[in-house]
Order: structure tokens, then C-alpha cells, then sequence
């Protein structure tokens, strides 16, 4: 991702969780968190848990996200440079003042008669913790779906209804494992209607309109085959593909690990021959460790999770 | 897409886990001889709950997102380097680089780092843990340090590497993902248990030639742990003999020189001269990357080092000579007791640097000094001296040269009070001063390193340690005073003249004769030649001298017992320093011829890389 990726990313993000964006410019991003990204974003889940079994109305935080550091401090320098803008005092400014003093004393500082306090500054650079944070923050909130597709407009016809059919839609992480790894990104979609599997789901997804609610003058046709029987079909076709690929690299796996357990069979056996009979187990249940750790370290398998999932409301019978 | 699997039980997700078996009813079969395929159906699972239940359903553009973030994250070869688009902070250097990529590709991630002091094996560390952490192979590691190197790893790995590690500080700290911590913590109970009833997916060990050892706990700790990765960071795998690299690169990978007894007859022919050095080299090239600084030793500049004598004022000088009478008297009063007896000579040393110092400890003594004693009396005299004392020799001397130089200078004490004056004197001569010191926080001491960059032409330091000061753009420093312990010496220079420092270094040792001072900068200036020595050295000579006591401590009782008697204390101190001297001169002499042999096949291990300021 690039800073322009990354600008845009994040600005989907605020806007999907009701964030609202105080200030903004191609490089950076002022916000104050709506509860839900603040819950995912500010590491306060004692906080959280204190609003939840109290209902005390919450308090988010606000923060500066920088998109682009180095536009930002650009930006940020030459603003420095010019004379800064006197600042018109408040309606009340006294009466601001009081609290503010009343609040020191007290210990407590309402955010809203202190605008100008510190607020957290975040690089969120491609790696940077707080864009990680972003990432788990979608993907928590972006798991499971039910859509309906848009009708387009002019087919619409007041008498006619059109009908949807039922697809399972899965985003799938291909992990290829060893001492080292890989990974592939898989879209399938399965008609829940006729069992069709479609790849690369997710691009076709995305050049319709989606909907939450199921549109009017639509019907949805009757499901034949079940969500675990369509989640068969997609695995089975996802096995296929992966049956066809190259191994060397597991091979090759495959051989550093039956060369690491020769090594320390090597070192182990006569050690364990030659130990008094007391030492013997201690010494056969480090070896047995040592085994288990070469094992973990090297050995080849595929592995495969979702990263999300949906139930996805498409025009016609697929 | 296990909301449940958050970071508490986070580790279920590295099915990998030698212990652990998938989560659920995972379905297994054979894509390929030996390579199972494992498909994760807990999403399905989910989503047929919400079917069921019609809801709850998530936001279509996080939905997006997500897929989004899972494409940019995207691992999509074996063997390129990730991390390194993620590291937007700093560079590393080609061969920290290229022994990242050599411990990742072809040594599995079990590996000795050994480079020569300087050269980033931090750094390398930190590209492999994070590399490993990126493509998801690496979530629980531990990392095992000296104590007094915790929190420098950690605002290392967090800075540069964007790595949430912790300290580990309190029982609960063991849960965070990444951890540091001091070795002789962990090994200790209950940490001890804990820690080995643990699957880490890394451990890194810095300092490990303090695992020489097969007897030690350390070894056998480090031994019994259960890890996958394995990082041993140490510029030195061998200090006396070979056993010691056999007993490393058998805890790293036991079998690899073979067992005790073949590594003896086939690479030992004496403790520290090795045969078959050929095989003995590839053996070691598999498991060992050291690079080394280019035959010109590392690019140094030079140090230019100036003793500059003073005289004491007269009113200086009283007060020099009542101190030195006060500490007498005390001494001889409570015979024995050392302890306090040393912040009396703590006195003594103040006075050649302050009187604002002396005045200080005075006003403590004072008070914690019973009414009734007679001593009072004698404290308050001295209260008197220092009234009389309107100008410091130094201070002025100090203010001569920095004028003379006019560039950047730092100047060291060891005492806040002199600090506090020297700032004041050099702001009332219209002269821009910034201080740092141990107790400021980070971001303070930030700040005044920004300062003295931009605006202040000085900066006046009571603290060497801690590697936030790096002070290339310096080519100045004054040692207002000087410690006593050599090594907090040596860290100041180390502040100034080091990697990257492109002038020659000029080193102004402020020294009044007649003192105690005297006597201090001849020993460390003449006797240990600390000023010239090479880095690590200093280490080394004062491994052999302080067997029992610290210098500082055999010179604070050198200066009590020689009382009055100037002659009895040059004479114990000419003998300190020749038998440092000798020290010296064996270390220099007898070690690399000792290891030659050793070190060529070490040296061979890896390759030079040119460092150049």
C-alpha cells in the first residue's frame, strides 16, 4: 500500500465506522472516534468495560492520523512559518476559564472547554502498529455479510418481480508452510441454488451495487443445496487447484527436516547408550524435544482459514 | 476468522504449535506425499449461526476492507525480504541485510550471530523477528538480555522495527507476545517454570558467550527451553577455548560438530588450537554468520587528548585543604566503617570540581548529622571556606576554551550541582548552554539534543550511559571532571568518537594539580592509556584487575588510609597503575595470539565489511 491507498483505506474506514473527521488534507486525517473504532483502536478495554456495566455516556478519544508524514511536516512547517492567527476569544471565555481552573484543581479535564489538548499523532505508515490496528478493526467488523443486490433502476417495473438467487461467498488465505511460507488469496462463490462455483467472486461482487435490506419487487429462489454442502464444493475445487501445483519447496522441506533429525539421532543415541542408567531419561526426553522442535520448525503443510464470508443475493438463477 | 481468537488465545492459530492440534474438526488429507492439507471451517460454523438466527451481519465496506488489508499484507513468496517495506524509520546496512536473508533462507532461522562489536547484530535480529512476525511464522518470542540492556532492545525493536515488545517487569508481563528480559530473572522461580511450560516461536539470546558453559544454569535453562527460531547474539563465541563454541552451537543445534567426544578428536588439538580447520569451517558456516569491520580495523578518527593543568585559586586551595583535613579526622574517628567513609571522599572530589558541589553534600551531611554532635560545628567551618570562594578556575578556563574552539562542545560532570552552575555561568556570559541528564525523560533529553544541534554550542552532561546521546556532529568534548571508573569513561568518549563521527575527536581533560584529580587523570590517562584504547579492551583489562573490589573502591581507600601523607599516597597509586599497566600490556599481547588459530576459522565464517564514518 502507498500513501494514496492508504489515505483512501483509511477514510473508508472512518466514514464505515461513524467517525467523525474534524479536519482533514491529502496527508492527514483529524478525527474523534465513534465508540466502536475507539473500542478497537485505543487499547482501553478497561474503559470499555467500565462504560458497558455503568452505561455512563463514553468519552472517545481523538486522534490526528497522518497518511502522509512527509507532506504532513511539509505542510506542518510552512504553516509554522507564517504569523500565527490571533485567536478571537469565546463567548464565555471567563466562565471557560473558571471551569478549566475548577477542572485542574479536580483533576478532571473535559475535552470540549480544552480543545487545544495534546492529541495523539499516528504515522500510519505501510507496517505502522495503529494501520495494523486498522486492518484487525476491519476485518472484525467486515466478517460475515448478507446482501442483496441493487435492482438497476429502469428494469423496474412496478408489477414485475425479479428473481435472486442465494450465493455463498468465501475469501480464502491458501498458506503453504514450513520453515518458511507463502500465501495465495482464493475468492469462491457457490450458488446455493445450483451448486455452480464461480472464482474470483469477490471482483464480481464488487462491480454491483449492495444493499442490506432485500429490494422490493424481488423474490428469492429456493435454496437446493446447503451452506456446508456449498463450502464442500468449493474446498473440493480449491484441492484440485492445489493438487497441481509444484511441491518442490515441501520437498525440499521435507529433506532439511529428515537431515536435521539425522543430525541430532546422531548426537543423541550414543549419548543416551553411553549415559549411567539414572540420566538415561532425562536425556531421551530432551532428545524427544528436540525432535518435536524440528518437526514444528519444518515441517511442509498447507493450511487454509476465510478471511470473510457472506451470503450474497444476486440477480437470476445462478 | 476466529473472532473468538483473540490475543489471549491467540496461539491456537499457529496450528503449528508442536503441542497443540487445530482448533474444531479439521478435515486432513495428502496434497502431495508428507504435505497435509488443513481446511479451517470455524468461519463456516459462524455463519451458520447467524443464518439460523437471521443476523447479526457486518458492514459491506469493512467487508472490503478487510479483503483489502489481506491483499496488501499478502505473503506471496518464499524467500523475498517483507519487512523491509514496512520499516519507512530507518535503513539497514547491505550486510545486515544480506545476514538477514542468509539466516532466514538458509539457516532456518537457528543461527549465531557474530559479528564484531558495532556492526548491528541487534539489527540483524530485528530484521529476522520481524520478518518471521510479518509472514505470520512468528507471533510469542522471547528475548533474553543482560539487565542492563532491556529497555535499549526494547525502544529498539519498538522504534525502529515497529515491534510491540514489553519488559518484562511483573509476573503478568510474561503473557505479552514479545517479551524482554534479563536472563538471570528468567531462570530464576517461579519465572523459571513459566517460562518452560512455554512454546516460543523465537527466542533470541543476547550476550551468549555467557552460555559457554554446559554447567551453568544459564545453559541448562536455555536447554530445557521450547523454542522454534533460535537467535545467539555474541562478538566473542570464543574466549578461552574451543568447548566453548562446541557448547553454543550445541544448544543452538545439538549434533552439528557431532557429539562431545568426536568434536574432540576430530577438530581439537589443543584447547585453543583447532585441526581439520576446513571441515570445521563448513560446520560452523551453517549455523554462524560473523562479519567483520575491514582490515583497517574500523575507521576511527583520531583522538586528540589534552591534559590541561590548573592551579587552584588560593581560596580553592583552603578549602581543597579543609576538606582534606575534615575527611581525615572523620576516618579516624569511626575506623571501619567504609560505607560512610566513602561519601567523605566523595567530598574531596568535589571540591576539584565545584563548590557548589561540595556546598551540596555539606547542607546533606548537615542535616543528617545528630544536633548534639561537635561534627556540626565542623561542617558549618566549612560552609564558611566555601563563602569565601567567589570564582571557579575551571569555569573559567572551561568558558576560555570553548570560546577558543568555537564550535559544538560537550562538557561532562559528574555532579548536578556543578551542572547547575556551570549553566548559570555560561548563560551570564551570554554563551548558549543546554543540560542533559539521567533523570529527564525521552522526550525531554530529545529536546535538548534538538537544541544543542540547531541553537546551543553546549552541552553540558551529567550522563554517558544510555544510547539516545549520539553525538557524531561533535567533535569536542571537556571532561569537567573525571569518574572514577573507567568504563563510565570510556561511554562518554563513546558518546562523541564513534561509528559515523567523520572529524578527529579533540578530548580536553580539565585537571588541578596538587589534588587527588591529579592523581586520577595520570592513572587513566598514563597507566591504562584509556584514552587510545580500543573498544572492548578496557573491558577485559578490568575483568582481570577487579576481582575483589572496583578501582573506584581500591582508590577511595587508597586516599583514607594515605591520610595527610602525600608520599604514601603516590606511591600506592604509581603501584596501582603499574600493575594495570601490565594487565594492559598482557591483554594486548597475549590474546590474539592466544586465539589466532581460533579466530581464523572463525574469521573465515562470514565476510568484512568496509564501515566507514
Amino acid at each position: 500500500m502507498n500513501e494514496r491507498q492508504i489515505h483512501k483505506f483509511v477514510q473508508r474506514y472512518l466514514e464505515a465506522t461513524d467517525c467523525r473527521i474534524v479536519e482533514k488534507s491529502p496527508a492527514h486525517f483529524q478525527v474523534k472516534l465513534s465508540p466502536r473504532a475507539d473500542r478497537d483502536l485505543t487499547n482501553r478495554p478497561y474503559y470499555w468495560s467500565f462504560v458497558d456495566r455503568t452505561g455512563a455516556e463514553p468519552e472517545t478519544m481523538s486522534m490526528l492520523l497522518v497518511t502522509d508524514k512527509n507532506k504532513y511536516d511539509e505542510a506542518d512547517a510552512a504553516a509554522k512559518q507564517k504569523p500565527p492567527v490571533p485567536q478571537k476569544p469565546a463567548a464565555g471565555s471567563a466562565g471557560a476559564a473558571g471551569e478549566a481552573a475548577f477542572g485542574r484543581s479536580f483533576g478532571y479535564l473535559n475535552s470540549t472547554i480544552n480543545p487545544s489538548a495534546r492529541m495523539a499523532r499516528e504515522d500510519l505508515h505501510f507496517g505502522a502498529r495503529r494501520l495494523e490496528q486498522l486492518f484487525q478493526s476491519a476485518k472484525l467488523g467486515g466478517s460475515y455479510l448478507c446482501l442483496f443486490q441493487e435492482p438497476e433502476k429502469r428494469t423496474s417495473h412496478p408489477l414485475h418481480s425479479t428473481a435472486y438467487s442465494a450465493w455463498l461467498g468465501v475469501n480464502m488465505k491458501v498458506e503453504f508452510l514450513c520453515d518458511m511460507k507463502r500465501e495465495e488469496i482464493h475468492s469462491f462463490g457457490i450458488s446455493l441454488a445450483t451448486g455452480q462455483c464461480l472464482e474470483q467472486f469477490n471482483d464480481r461482487l464488487l462491480q454491483h451495487k449492495m444493499t442490506p435490506k432485500l429490494p422490493p419487487n424481488v423474490h428469492t429462489a429456493k435454496n437446493a443445496i446447503t451452506l456446508n454442502k456449498a463450502a464442500s464444493i468449493a474446498e473440493g475445487i480449491l484441492e484440485r487447484k492445489l493438487r497441481a501445483y509444484d511441491y518442490g519447496w515441501a520437498d525440499a522441506a521435507a529433506r532439511r527436516l529428515e537431515e536435521e533429525l539425522s543430525t541430532i539421532r546422531h548426537y543423541y543415541e550414543p549419548l543416551i547408550e553411553g549415559a549411567e542408567e539414572e540420566h538415561r531419561p532425562l536425556i531421551a526426553e530432551q532428545y524427544e524435544r528436540r525432535q518435536d522442535e524440528i518437526r514444528w520448525q519444518y515441517e511442509p503443510r498447507v493450511s487454509v482459514s476465510a478471511t470473510n464470508c457472506g451470503i450474497f443475493y444476486l440477480q437470476g438463477i445462478g | 476468522m476466529h473472532p473468538s481468537n483473540d490475543s489471549a488465545n491467540g496461539e491456537q492459530q499457529l496450528s503449528s504449535s508442536p503441542s497443540g492440534a487445530g482448533a474444531g474438526t479439521p478435515k486432513r488429507k495428502l496434497l502431495h506425499p508428507g504435505v497435509e492439507l488443513h481446511f479451517d471451517r470455524a468461519w463456516l460454523q459462524q455463519l451458520q449461526e447467524r443464518v439460523d438466527r437471521n443476523g447479526p451481519w457486518d458492514d459491506w465496506t469493512l467487508y472490503q476492507l478487510a479483503v483489502e488489508a489481506e491483499q496488501s499484507k499478502l505473503v506471496s513468496s518464499f524467500d523475498d525480504l517483507q519487512c523491509l517495506r514496512s520499516l519507512p524509520s530507518f535503513e539497514p546496512m547491505p550486510h545486515q541485510i544480506s545476514t538477514a536473508r542468509k539466516v532466514l533462507h538458509e539457516m532456518s532461522g537457528r543461527a549465531i550471530l557474530a559479528d564484531e562489536v558495532g556492526l548491528g547484530k541487534t539489527i540483524e535480529a530485528g530484521l529476522v523477528l520481524k520478518e518471521y512476525m510479518v509472514r505470520g511464522l512468528v507471533k510469542r518470542a522471547l528475548i533474553l538480555v543482560p539487565a542492563s540492556l532491556v529497555l535499549q532492545w526494547v525502544r529498539e525493536l519498538n522504534t525502529k522495527f515497529g515491534i510491540s515488545a514489553y519488559a518484562q517487569k511483573k509476573d503478568h508481563s510474561w503473557g505479552y507476545d514479545v517479551v524482554v528480559a534479563s536472563m538471570d530473572t528468567a531462570k530464576r522461580d517461579p519465572h523459571r517454570d513459566k517460562l518452560l511450560n512455554q512454546d516460543y516461536d523465537m527466542l533470541i539470546i543476547d550476550e551468549a558467550h555467557k552460555l559457554k558453559n554446559k554447567k551453568t544454569t544459564n545453559y541448562q535453562f536455555v536447554n530445557a527451553m521450547r523454542k522454534k527460531y533460535c537467535l545467539l547474539l555474541t562478538a566473542t563465541p570464543v574466549q578461552n577455548d574451543l568447548d566453548e563454541l562446541f557448547n553454543l552451537i550445541t544448544l543452538l543445534k545439538p549434533g552439528q560438530l557431532g557429539g562431545q567426544n568426536e568434536f574432540a578428536a576430530n577438530f581439537v588439538v589443543d584447547k585453543r588450537l583447532p585441526k581439520n580447520e576446513d571441515q570445521l569451517q563448513e560446520a560452523l558456516q551453517a549455523v554462524m554468520i560473523r562479519n567483520r569491520r575491514g582490515d583497517g580495523g574500523i575507521h576511527f578518527t583520531k583522538r586528540i587528548v589534552k591534559n590541561i593543568r590548573l592551579k587552584l585559586s588560593a581560596e580553592e586551595q583552603a578549602l581543597y585543604d579543609a576538606v582534606t583535613n575534615f575527611v581525615r579526622e572523620r576516618f579516624d574517628e569511626n575506623q571501619g566503617d567504609w560505607t560512610s567513609m566513602l561519601s567523605l571522599v566523595t567530598l574531596q572530589r568535589e571540591v576539584c570540581s565545584s563548590r557548589d558541589a561540595v556546598f551540596l553534600t555539606l547542607v546533606n551531611m548537615f542535616k543528617k548529622t545528630p544536633e548534639d554532635s561537635p561534627v556540626r560545628a565542623k561542617i558549618w567551618q566549612l560552609v564558611e571556606v566555601i563563602r569565601g570562594i567567589q570564582a571557579n578556575t575551571k569555569a573559567e578556563k572551561a568558558m576560555e576554551l570553548v570560546r577558543e574552539m568555537n564550535d559544538k562542545v560537550i562538557i561532562f560532570t559528574e555532579y548536578r550541582a556543578t551542572q547547575e552552575y556551570l549553566l548559570q555561568y555560561f548563560r551570564s556570559h551570554n554563551m548558549v548552554a543546554v543540560p542533559y541528564r539521567g533523570g529527564m525523560n525521552r522526550g525531554k533529553k530529545d529536546w535538548m539534543m534538538d537544541l544543542f544541534r540547531g541553537r546551543a554550542q553546549v552541552l553540558i552532561a551529567t550522563e554517558a550511559g544510555g544510547e539516545g546521546i549520539n553525538l557524531q556532529f561533535c567533535h569536542h568534548m571537556i571532561n569537567f571532571d573525571l569518574p572514577w571508573n573507567p568504563m563510565r569513561v570510556e561511554q562518554r568518549i563513546g558518546r562523541v568518537h564513534r561509528l559515523g563521527q567523520t572529524s578527529d575527536v579533540h578530548i580536553y581533560n580539565l585537571c588541578t594539580i596538587g589534588t587527588i584529580e591529579e592523581h586520577i587523570v595520570s592513572l587513566l590517562h598514563e597507566k591504562i592509556n584509556l584514552f587510545e584504547l580500543v573498544i572492548g579492551e578496557l573491558d577485559h583489562i578490568l575483568e582481570r584487575f577487579e576481582k575483589n573490589e572496583t578501582l573506584e573502591q581500591r582508590l577511595a581507600r587508597l586516599l583514607l588510609e594515605a591520610g595527610t601523607n602525600k608520599d604514601a599516597l603516590k606511591e600506592g597509586i604509581d603501584e596501582l597503575g603499574s600493575s594495570l599497566s601490565r594487565i594492559r600490556d598482557e591483554v594486548e599481547l597475549d590474546e590474539p595470539v592466544d586465539l589466532g588459530a581460533v579466530d581464523a576459522v572463525l574469521n573465515a565464517v562470514g565476510q568484512t565489511i568496509e564501515v566507514r564514518p
